[in-house]
């Protein structure tokens, strides 16, 4: 069922270049890297302002739908089944895994809700990016912008409600640092402060964008070539999209461990400010 | 030299080096994993949920490195 899907958005893919580069831009090796741009960037869809954000919402209304369904199944105690068994599952494995381990017993239950969402939008975005004809929100650096401040601002929440402003600033040193390395070491632990949000928005932004290049580059090959010879051109078909369908199952791959990286990440970073016993 | 056509050169080394680094550490990475699956059979889920997230965290610094080579690669 996957496979005729996946090789529908490869054809759906190949044939859009294919009928832009033609018409609209008129010869050659120098439009492709417009016709690539074009395919991973951000532009009007639909009459609205933003592909991308069309998107993003399409994927945070699909995330409520899902938690809907899935709660729908737990009604009068029963055992959940179907969708309710596939979110409870990923839910436990959060709860128990990524927060529990990370931020501790107690914690660990007041973050797992945001951890939750962090972890089932990044997937769910990045399966919808690969549907035909749709984008991958979390492939725009805005998007992933947003979602490291909601994380860094968890992890400064993190410290504050436990212990209050001035010691949360005033434990990101560790205790017993010798007096010399303290103007040292505060600079670097004001900076690790926003260097840990800013790696975890390039890493998931890079990660998306990438994998989407690669496979409108693969399909691109087909009229790259066909503009030397026409039969170079045909004789390419079955290369790129036998390669374009293995990167997008690479893809399928990417998406799960990308958003368990960025959960992990949160919950460590979180886990470092709620508890920081060095 | 035109400054387009240096920025491209650059582009080209850069994504090469950038992929020495990457598949080096993540190389690295695998065969140790491969080795402590070997010593220790039953510890496999355990070493192979850490490599996955240890390749995810290199492949991460790799990515920055090659913003950099796609930024000089499409400015204008």
């Amino acid at each position: 069922m996957i496979v005729p899907s996946l090789l529908l958005g490869a054809a759906a893919t190949v044939t859009e270049p294919v009928a832009e580069a033609a018409p609209a831009h008129g010869e050659g090796a120098r439009d492709i890297s417009g016709v690539l741009m074009h395919h991973v960037t951000d532009h009007p869809f639909l009459g609205l302002p933003s592909k991308h954000l069309v998107f993003f919402v399409l994927a945070a209304l699909l995330v409520i739908l899902m938690a809907r369904l899935a709660l729908r199944s737990y009604r009068a105690g029963r055992v959940p089944t179907g969708m309710g068994a596939v979110v409870d599952g990923l839910v436990v494995f959060i709860r128990d895994e990524i927060a529990e381990a990370n931020i501790g017993h107690g914690d660990g239950r007041r973050f797992t809700p945001l951890l939750c969402s962090f972890f089932f939008f990044i997937l769910v975005a990045a399966l919808l990016g690969l549907m035909p004809f749709s984008a991958t929100s979390t492939g725009n650096i805005a998007v992933t912008l947003a979602l490291a401040t909601v994380s860094f601002l968890a992890q400064q929440w993190a410290g504050i409600s436990k212990y209050g402003v001035v010691h949360h600033f005033g434990g990101i040193v560790p205790p017993g640092l010798p007096g010399w390395l303290l103007p040292i070491m505060i600079p670097v632990e004001i900076i690790s402060m926003f260097t840990k949000p800013f790696a975890l928005m390039i890493r998931l932004f890079a990660n998306m964008l990438a994998g989407h290049m690669v496979i409108t580059t693969l399909l691109l090959l087909v009229p790259l070539t066909a503009g030397l010879s026409t039969l170079f051109g045909i004789s390419m078909i079955p290369v790129s999209l036998g390669l374009s369908l293995f990167i997008m199952l690479l893809e399928l791959l990417v998406a799960l461990i990308q958003a368990y990286i960025f959960t992990l990440l949160t919950a460590i970073f979180i886990g470092m400010y709620a508890h920081p016993a060095h | 030299m035109d400054p387009k056509a240096l920025a491209y050169f650059a582009a080209g080394i850069g994504a090469g080096l950038t992929i020495v680094g990457g598949a080096a550490g993540i190389g690295r990475l695998a065969a140790a994993a491969m080795e402590g699956i070997a010593r220790q059979p039953n510890a496999a889920g355990e070493i192979r949920g850490a490599m996955i997230v240890a390749a995810g965290l290199i492949e991460g610094v790799t990515f920055f490195s090659l913003i950099v080579t796609m930024i000089l690669a499409l400015k204008t």
